[in-house]
């Protein structure tokens, strides 16, 4: 949805201007912690990116992005260390399989009611930790791929780019999040997006309009899936560690909160929650004992403060100003 | 809608104010800081509080006897949530902060194995207490991460002993396994296969169950039914005392083996003597009689209000070896900690000859070889891991 | 193959799934009358056995005044958390609700730790060790006490709904909210009710079970998924299908972990949840607060 606040040119130059910024970012500070945080970001934005794609636009509650995240991420270590591809194979291998997934689980189960979808879903997903954990012949099991090599590219011309410095992995997982992001908004910008937006409104009438909602749909969940998958096959390396944990509730916790508070179907909303989320349970360090609980609170806070989300936020004031009226004001339900 | 946020605001704020103070309490002066990454939330959280514990306990130890190299010595703990995502990204915070001398733990193996290279690019030593992948040392010492130093056996070496036991017991005969679907209970299982294997024996029946599984009765019903020899136990924290309770209330019949935590069985299981003719090999009990142990123990449950087990007592070993490094070392030069600790001649606890690094960074305790007889837990020998 | 075998995996799949179907059912009858994800309710479950725990162990009180304290002050829990987060929501915070309960999980699951520690504490009575024995076939007695606990639950739940007029109301909401407004019932109240009920059988569940296995403030974790899923496969709000489905599913989980390897139980349950949603995406029993 539109920013009310500013023009689309001041928009377009904003972006541009933080893009500049965040990719500069290592020529400023050699603060490993600061990359550290910035190649989280990217990782969650594509994630929380992807889960607002099938959620907040098509209106599917998916707990299968963990799923695709992790299949990415183990299909990339295996070729790599079993069969010697290269890491940029291996991670496009995981997310074509990824997608593949995606395309499986959603035709078979897209038909579903909402609910019955997200509760397939989620069974995948377990199931993809119970078969990582348990088919120990292929994934090795609950002791995972440790040391898994550093990346490198090689680019014709004789160039290549090994990645064994952290603000390497910055720059490319930035890059792929940019990427993402860079479809990801073409897409919702564009027919699909309108489509999408209303099959989640209300399928029978988009129907009736002559829009097919399975096939707007079932796109929705394979692209995410690709591009979860892709980062998942290069996060994995930067970590220089698969096991189980890439399954953990952890990331579909994070995704779900950063998907609601930032407003699910608000694309700048999401994106920005997405940021000030990596950043927040690290502020919170300060106390150790009850980091978590404090967490919980700030979540609680934030939906009776925001309902719906930081883009809900924004929708109001767009709307309030296009009224001129208070929202909820007397007279208003 | 006002009122109510207000209160929730209000009880949100007196939260953060006492945690704020909580934290701030802790700090004064100039001391030295150790760093552990440790999970304090999610399912192995027991473990995460067991390894701050102990290393809490050596740390007040050290400051009582006049600090180390005349400063205070402090630990910070952080959250790692045994996920190598969240550890890279609060060790990498650690690091950068500039102020840690050490990095302490990490406890999970996946854990363990992503923050080895995050040091080794820093140079800052990390001492692993409680992880037990095997690959973990295979990587450090000579040739390898010379900066992780792992102060825990590893589970092949020590049920090797417990297979070289059993079999001098005549007891090795068909043994079946139940273990945790983790790194640990596969560990254990693969563990035991190959010591098995090494005597021309193999593992009847292995199972594995998910971890937080509250209900046993089934399976232990299937494993008695198949009548083996020896039952093989890799249980920990809840499950294990479910299990325990569920296998008395079954009528058991088959003696346990493996690693049997038996200074957590319940009082009124193990006065009964039912669990007599348990073996089990563990680092560590607290039921083992030397002096240091006993100390350790007292000190232990007073400021805790439990005995320690196996995680409390890896970590209060590792922070003792670090402190003692660092003291070695004459200054808080992470290069100058990693060669003391190199050269360690450390005296346990538990007695025994002073241990020292291998090749690999590998300090190598003993493991004791237990058993339960008369409803009380004995120390049948010791064995070199 | 022994029969006796096969008669106490079946008796003791249905007890794990009268368990289940205490917890289901709750988060059932929240989801019906609400329309919301209770991502809390495990939590509930871990608090209802922590106070059984204090109640018998700190305060020597007995297990049957134990079970009654516990599931009224789960439903009182239920009265004012409705009353604090959950009455804003009204009818269209699906999203909302998912964070508000998945914040509430945090901070009681990570209160607890810091409350508790996440020592595993374990109740011990004369009657921990009792079992009915009939023949092969061991019961625990304990165990027995949790069946009857949950069926009386079940009894107690259906009388309500169906006989008194709070419990048509809350059918009248589940099914069609707005057309139960227009006919004067107050939504709130019900949801209101409908918490305090759900929360209350999630208590009285812990209550039930802190005699039987480890209290601790990771308890409730393991729960919940599975709960999520049994209301699903149940029929959405349908309570009486969640039960059903619960009991069904411990059953499974049993038989399978009777003669497969253990660690293929999760696996083919949750296998067998998607193959029931792909076939009956209404789930066994559709929809509807029936009973």
């Amino acid at each position: 949805m539109n920013n009310p606040l500013m023009s689309g040119r001041m928009r377009a130059t904003l972006v541009v201007v933080g893009l500049v910024l965040l990719f500069a970012v290592p020529s400023f500070t050699r603060n490993e912690y600061v990359l550290a945080l910035g190649v989280s970001f990217a990782t969650f934005a594509v994630l929380s990116g992807g889960l607002n794609l099938v959620y907040g636009y098509a209106g599917l509650l998916s707990f299968a992005q963990v799923g695709f995240f992790g299949v990415g991420a183990y299909a990339a270590a295996l070729l790599v260390t079993d069969a010697n591809w290269p890491v940029w194979a291996g991670a496009l291998a995981g997310a074509v399989l990824a997608a593949l997934m995606g395309l499986g689980v959603g035709y078979s189960s897209l038909r579903l009611s909402r609910h019955a979808f997200a509760i397939v879903t989620l069974s995948f997903a377990l199931l993809c930790m119970i078969v990582s954990r348990d088919w120990v012949s292929l994934t090795r099991g609950a002791m995972g791929i440790p040391g898994l090599a550093v990346p490198q590219f090689s680019f014709p011309g004789g160039l290549s780019w090994r990645l064994n410095k952290p603000a390497d992995f910055y720059y490319l997982l930035l890059g792929l999040a940019v990427a993402c992001q860079a479809v990801i908004y073409a897409v919702v910008t564009s027919r699909i997006g309108r489509a999408l937006k209303a099959v989640k409104m209300n399928e029978p009438l988009a129907q009736s309009q002559g829009i097919n909602p399975l096939r707007y749909k079932l796109m929705a969940v394979t692209l995410s899936a690709f591009m979860t998958g892709l980062m998942g096959g290069f996060f994995v390396f930067y970590l220089t560690i698969v096991d189980p944990s890439i399954f953990d509730f952890y990331y579909t916790e994070t995704m779900l909160i950063m998907v609601i508070l930032g407003g699910a179907g608000s694309f700048w909303g999401v994106l920005f929650s997405s940021a000030i989320l990596t950043l927040l349970p690290d502020m919170l360090r300060f106390t150790t004992d009850l980091r978590m609980v404090l967490y919980g609170f700030i979540l609680i806070l934030a939906m009776l403060v925001f309902p719906g989300g930081i883009g809900g936020w924004f929708e109001r004031r767009r709307i309030e100003r296009w009224r001129k009226v208070p929202y909820g004001g007397r007279g208003t339900p | 809608m006002t009122k109510k946020l207000r209160m929730l605001a209000t009880s949100f704020a007196s939260i953060v104010l006492a945690a704020a103070s909580l934290s701030a309490a802790a700090q004064s002066g100039a001391p030295i800081v150790i760093g552990s990454s440790i999970p304090l939330t999610g399912g192995v959280s027991t473990f995460g509080q067991h390894s701050r514990w102990g290393s809490e306990l050596a740390i007040a130890e050290a400051n009582a006897a006049g600090g180390v190299l005349g400063r205070k010595i402090e630990m910070d703990f952080q959250d790692n949530r045994c996920n190598p995502a969240e550890a890279v990204k609060s060790v990498t915070q650690m690091i950068a902060d500039k102020k840690y001398v050490a990095i302490f733990d990490g406890l999970c193996s996946s854990v363990a194995l992503a923050i080895m290279p995050l040091i080794e690019r820093a140079e800052i030593p990390f001492v692993v207490a409680n992880a037990s992948a095997t690959s973990i040392a295979e990587k450090s010492g000579v040739g390898g991460n010379k900066w992780t130093f792992k102060v825990n056996p590893t589970d092949a070496s020590m049920l090797d002993a417990l297979a070289g036991w059993l079999e001098k017991d005549g007891k090795a005969g068909s043994i079946a396994f139940l273990g945790e679907d983790t790194d640990f209970g596969r560990a254990g299982s693969a563990g035991l296969e190959a010591a098995l294997k090494k005597r021309n024996r193999k593992l009847t029946d292995v199972d594995f169950y998910q971890k937080g599984t509250a209900d046993f009765s089934n399976v232990l019903a299937k494993i008695k039914s198949k009548k083996p020899q020896l039952l093989a136990l890799y249980a920990i924290d809840a499950d294990f005392q479910n299990l325990m309770r569920q296998w008395y209330s079954a009528g058991g019949g088959v003696p346990l083996t493996g690693r049997v935590l038996v200074d957590q069985v319940p009082k009124e299981i193990m006065a009964s003597g039912f669990l007599d003719g348990t073996t089990s090999v563990q680092p560590y009990d607290p039921s083992i009689d030397t002096p240091g142990n006993k100390t350790f123990v007292e000190a232990f449950t007073k400021k805790n209000g439990t005995p320690p087990i196996l995680v409390s007592f890896e970590s209060y070993e590792a922070t003792r070896i670090l402190i003692d490094a660092i003291k070695r070392a004459g200054n808080t030069d992470h290069a100058a900690i990693r060669d003391a600790l190199a050269k360690t001649r450390y005296q346990s606890i538990l007695g025994g000859a002073p241990l020292e690094f291998d090749a690999n960074n590998l300090l190598h305790n003993n493991a004791a070889i237990l058993g339960i007889k008369g409803g009380k837990v004995v120390v049948l020998g010791f064995s070199k891991t | 193959m022994d029969i006796s075998f096969l008669i106490q995996l079946l008796l003791n799949g249905l007890v794990i799934g009268v368990i289940y179907a205490l917890i289901a059912m709750g988060l059932s009858l929240i989801f019906g009358v609400l329309e919301i994800v209770n991502f809390a309710h495990g939590e509930f479950y871990m608090l209802g056995a922590v106070a059984a725990y204090f109640l018998t162990t700190n305060l020597s009180i007995g297990y049957w005044p134990t079970i009654a304290l516990v599931t009224v002050g789960a439903a009182a829990v239920g009265y004012i958390l409705y009353e604090l987060l959950l009455s804003s929501l009204r009818g269209e915070g699906f999203e909302r609700s998912i964070l508000l309960t998945l914040g509430l999980s945090m901070v009681l699951q990570n209160g607890a730790v810091f409350l508790f520690t996440t020592t595993p504490k374990m109740m011990l009575s004369p009657l921990t060790y009792s079992n009915v024995i009939m023949g092969d076939v061991r019961m625990p007695v304990l165990r027995l006490f949790a069946l009857g606990l949950g069926i009386a639950a079940f009894i107690a739940l259906y009388l309500i709904l169906y006989r008194t007029q709070v419990g048509k109301a809350m059918r009248g909401v589940s099914q069609n909210r707005e057309a139960a407004m227009m006919v004067g019932i107050d939504p709130r109240a019900v949801s209101r009710l409908a918490v305090a009920i759900g929360i209350g059988l999630s208590g009285l569940a812990g209550a039930a079970l802190a005699p039987i296995y480890a209290v601790h403030p990771l308890m409730g974790f393991s729960f919940v998924f599975k709960a999520f899923a049994i209301i699903i496969i149940g029929g959405l709000g349908n309570v009486s299908g969640a039960a059903i489905a619960a009991i069904a599913l411990g059953v499974l989980e049993s038989l399978i972990g009777g003669f497969l390897p253990t660690v293929m139980v999760d696996g083919l349950a949750f296998t067998a949840m998607i193959l029931i949603l792909l076939i009956r995406p209404q789930g066994l029993f559709g929809r509807g607060v029936r009973v």
